[in-house]
């Protein structure tokens, strides 16, 4: 195993450690292990050189850092717009704890919540404190490591506008915003932990994280939008509300007031010393909780064999009976619509995806329309944005292939199939009935009623696009069987998703060229269903052999 | 074999899951050299009793003394106890040896000694050509092997095995079966809870049947026999537990199935 270098940063409070009852050795021990585990998500089989995934897995986590490091750079215009720093500050706080909060939830809750740890460690001699406190590094490793690449922009900004002591409170409160969302998101988990169990439970976080997700992605369009008003705005004079009490951002806007501004209003005060004790107590709180945490952590395992009753929607029947022309692939449009209803996994990843599907055309809408205003909207081209609902197409059919229980793939070659074509068509038109189609309508729905009955030829001819298209990826991507790999294999394949973007576009200016021709739109969709007819009655054609060289 | 005082000794002890009352005022002593055979169906409380010991499971009522000391009084205790847990939990993202020098230090043992330990373990166990190999790319017998290895590294006194056997081939029982008996005459105590009746009836010293909670019979296989004039354990577990529906079971699965 490697030594780490957060486990190096450790050795020179080895004495302090100890002082306080911590056995330092099994901490760093289960440290490096942990820290190990986290640059391993790639499990090869039977590997025995590690050297080779190490780099790679090293260059992964970097580049996540970057990206993060990237929208950071959102923080910038606020730093850099003047000395107003009550309100500039606030609003960077309020990004930074934002996006901190978040991605610790989505990405981090598997460790606040591994129960494997418990029956691993727990039944050797160590002391709790020694494994909370080797917890309690381990999420702060990474707190640190993500506040410091989204902050990075704003901290050098910061240093260059107004010198040495603006960044040394930056950053000393930023620790104290770790602190506080530590606490904040532990608190969270427990009050969940406490109000759900078992696979309730397992729900209930996994559709925080989703909506977490969509939240991040839509807010961030938001906050782009905000620009223009708030450059506007800037000489706002600050005048405290009783709630601003209550927005955390505000407390550390504060310091800067009065230690750079030399502001030195009550309420500033107040806010200040919000700021410091506020995260103090929060964390002397989460330490308490601690071991309520882990009791009520054991509800996870619990399994509340409540039946859940399958409600047969007869439209989906319906649907299927007439989509799925043969027996086979009618059960696999059943099985993937439960696979997809019931794994967590793929939820989480593809249902942000729908959402981004659901609100990208608008959002570009909106955009454009800012610009020339809302009126006369319905006599422009701008429903064209509904092609940007295709965007996540690509990224949903790959997670497709992914589940969790990817082993038990073993039944699609122990039973009797007669083509595995069905395999792929089931569970394609299973997406698109269940997935796809509610979007679609819902997207339609609003822009008719927009852009006026008349576009209904364009509409049907997006769909169709997106079938053909659906065929297009299936063509492109890696070929493989649905639910039939480990989650933690995932492949990037940004490259090809490009190439389709690029084909969506090729769609859409076809489409676009035909509206300038007589009747072209109608002529366009008449091709287009006939293309379409053929490539799902023909297309989809794979055989074993193909997807044995594919693994 | 019962020299002077328990190794192992539970008064009184009960857990409820909410409603659901999973252990209902046990006890027992079980002494040093002993090879318990922890039997019963499914959710009678075996693992809850196991999980207690190991100081995995709070909130009990009762006690439960390990080594003349109240569990609740520190968790030294545990450095004399191998644990086998029943679902295979491993981190099986790291490799045979990084996990075995793991396990061996948080029980205390020096770097050399596990590395020396582990490696030598698991060449007699043939698994001395994975012993870098990440264990996710274990079959389910390897890893239970790695696992029984990572309970035996500190040489501990009492050997908590929940179903160790499975996943094993049949050379691979007969080495834990021998080793269980070997250690057993040096004094170690094994507590060791299976559903495999035959496996039990011969390796167990003494047996214990637990349904619902309750302890239901306790004493040799011999004494068993007796009690119930049956031969085999597996008649006896049915008889206790109150289960002799299987053949009218069968008969209707077969007209389903047919």
């Amino acid at each position: 195993m490697k030594n780490f270098f957060l486990l190096k940063l450790l050795v020179p409070f080895k004495k302090l450690f100890t002082l306080i009852g911590i056995d330092y050795n099994v901490m760093r021990c289960i440290l490096q292990v942990k820290l190990t585990m986290d640059s391993r998500r790639v499990p090869t089989v039977f590997n025995n050189s590690n050297n080779k995934n190490t780099n790679k897995d090293k260059n992964r986590f970097l580049s996540s850092l970057l990206i993060y490091m990237i929208i950071g750079l959102a923080n910038l215009p606020f730093i850099l717009l003047g000395h107003n720093f009550m309100f500039q500050m606030s609003i960077v706080f309020g990004i930074l704890m934002f996006m901190i909060t978040t991605s610790m939830i989505s990405d981090f809750s598997s460790v606040l919540l591994d129960i494997k740890e418990k029956n691993i460690l727990h039944s050797k001699p160590i002391n709790s404190k020694t494994v909370n406190m080797a917890k309690f590094i381990h999420i702060l490793y990474y707190l640190s490591s993500l506040t410091l690449a989204l902050a990075l922009p704003a901290l050098i900004a910061a240093f260059i506008k107004f010198g040495f002591m603006f960044l040394f409170i930056f950053i000393i409160e930023l620790i104290f915003i770790n602190l506080l969302i530590i606490f904040f998101t532990s608190f969270l988990y427990l009050v969940i932990l406490k109000f759900f169990d078992g696979e309730k439970l397992k729900d209930m976080i996994n559709y925080m994280q989703i909506s977490l997700t969509l939240i991040i992605t839509v807010g961030y369009q938001f906050i782009s939008q905000g620009f223009h008003y708030i450059g506007n705005s800037f000489d706002i004079v600050y005048t405290s509300q009783w709630w601003h009490y209550l927005i955390p951002p505000m407390w550390f806007a504060a310091p800067f007031e009065i230690l750079i501004n030399h502001h030195s209003e009550n309420y500033l005060y107040i806010f200040m010393s919000l700021a410091l004790l506020v995260p103090i107590l929060g964390i002397i709180i989460y330490i308490k909780l601690i071991p309520s945490f882990e009791r009520n952590l054991q509800k996870l395992n619990n399994e509340a064999n409540k039946v859940k009753k399958t409600r047969n929607i007869k439209i989906t029947q319906l649907l299927m009976n007439v989509i799925c022309r043969n027996k086979e692939e009618r059960i696999f449009f059943r099985f993937s619509s439960e696979m997809m209803k019931n794994e967590r996994e793929f939820k989480l990843k593809a249902y942000p995806s729908l959402g981004f599907a659901l609100i990208f055309p608008f959002i570009f809408m909106f955009n454009f329309s800012r610009i020339k205003g809302f009126e006369g909207l319905s006599e422009t081209k701008y429903y064209f944005n509904i092609y940007f609902c295709t965007i996540m197409m690509p990224a949903i059919i790959m997670i497709l292939r992914y589940s969790s229980n990817y082993k038990a793939a073993w039944v699609y070659k122990t039973v009797p199939l007669k083509k595995i074509r069905s395999i792929i068509t089931g569970t394609l038109k299973a997406f698109i009935v269940k997935l796809l189609l509610p979007i679609f309508l819902l997207e339609s729905v609003i822009f008719l009623s927009i852009f006026g009955l008349i576009i209904w030829i364009d509409i049907l001819i997006v769909f169709i696009t997106i079938l053909i298209f659906i065929n297009l990826c299936f063509n492109i991507l890696e070929k493989a069987l649905p639910f039939s790999e480990s989650n933690e294999e995932q492949v990037n394949q940004g490259g090809t998703a490009l190439l389709l973007m690029f084909i969506i576009l090729l769609f859409a200016s076809m489409h676009f060229g035909a509206t300038f021709i007589n009747y072209g739109t109608y002529i366009y969709a008449l091709i287009l269903i006939i293309l379409n007819f053929f490539l799902w009655k023909y297309n989809f054609i794979i055989t074993w052999d193909e997807l044995e060289n594919e693994n | 074999m019962e020299n002077n005082l328990p190794v192992i000794s539970i008064n009184n002890l009960a857990m409820n899951y909410g409603s659901k009352n999973v252990l209902k005022k046990i006890s027992l002593e079980v002494y040093k050299g002993q090879i318990i055979g922890y039997i019963g169906p499914n959710g009678a409380g075996k693992s809850t009793t196991v999980k207690i010991m190991l100081g995995l499971v709070q909130g009990y009522e009762g006690s439960v003394n390990i080594l003349g000391k109240d569990i609740k009084d520190g968790i030294d205790y545990k450095r004399k106890i191998g644990y086998v847990p029943e679902t295979a939990e491993i981190y099986d993202n790291l490799s045979a040896k990084e996990y075995l020098i793991f396990i061996g230090q948080l029980y205390g043992l020096s770097l050399e000694e596990v590395e020396r330990k582990a490696i030598g373990l698991m060449n007699l166990l043939g698994l001395g050509d994975v012993y870098l190999s990440r264990i996710s790319s274990f079959s389910k017998g390897m890893k239970q092997k790695v696992l029984l290895i990572s309970s035996l590294l500190h040489n501990p006194d009492i050997l908590f095995l929940d179903e160790p056997l499975s996943g094993l081939d049949a050379s691979s029982v007969l080495i834990v079966k021998e080793l269980l008996a070997k250690l057993a005459e040096k004094g170690k105590t094994i507590f060791y809870s299976s559903h495999i009746m035959d496996v039990v009836e011969k390796i167990s010293s003494r047996i214990i049947l637990i349904n619902d909670g309750e302890i239901l019979a306790d004493g040799s296989f011999d004494e068993l026999k007796n009690n119930a004039h049956e031969e085999s354990l597996e008649i006896i577990f049915n008889q206790l537990t109150g289960f002799n529906q299987h053949k009218e079971i069968v008969d209707q699965m077969l007209s389903i199935i047919e």
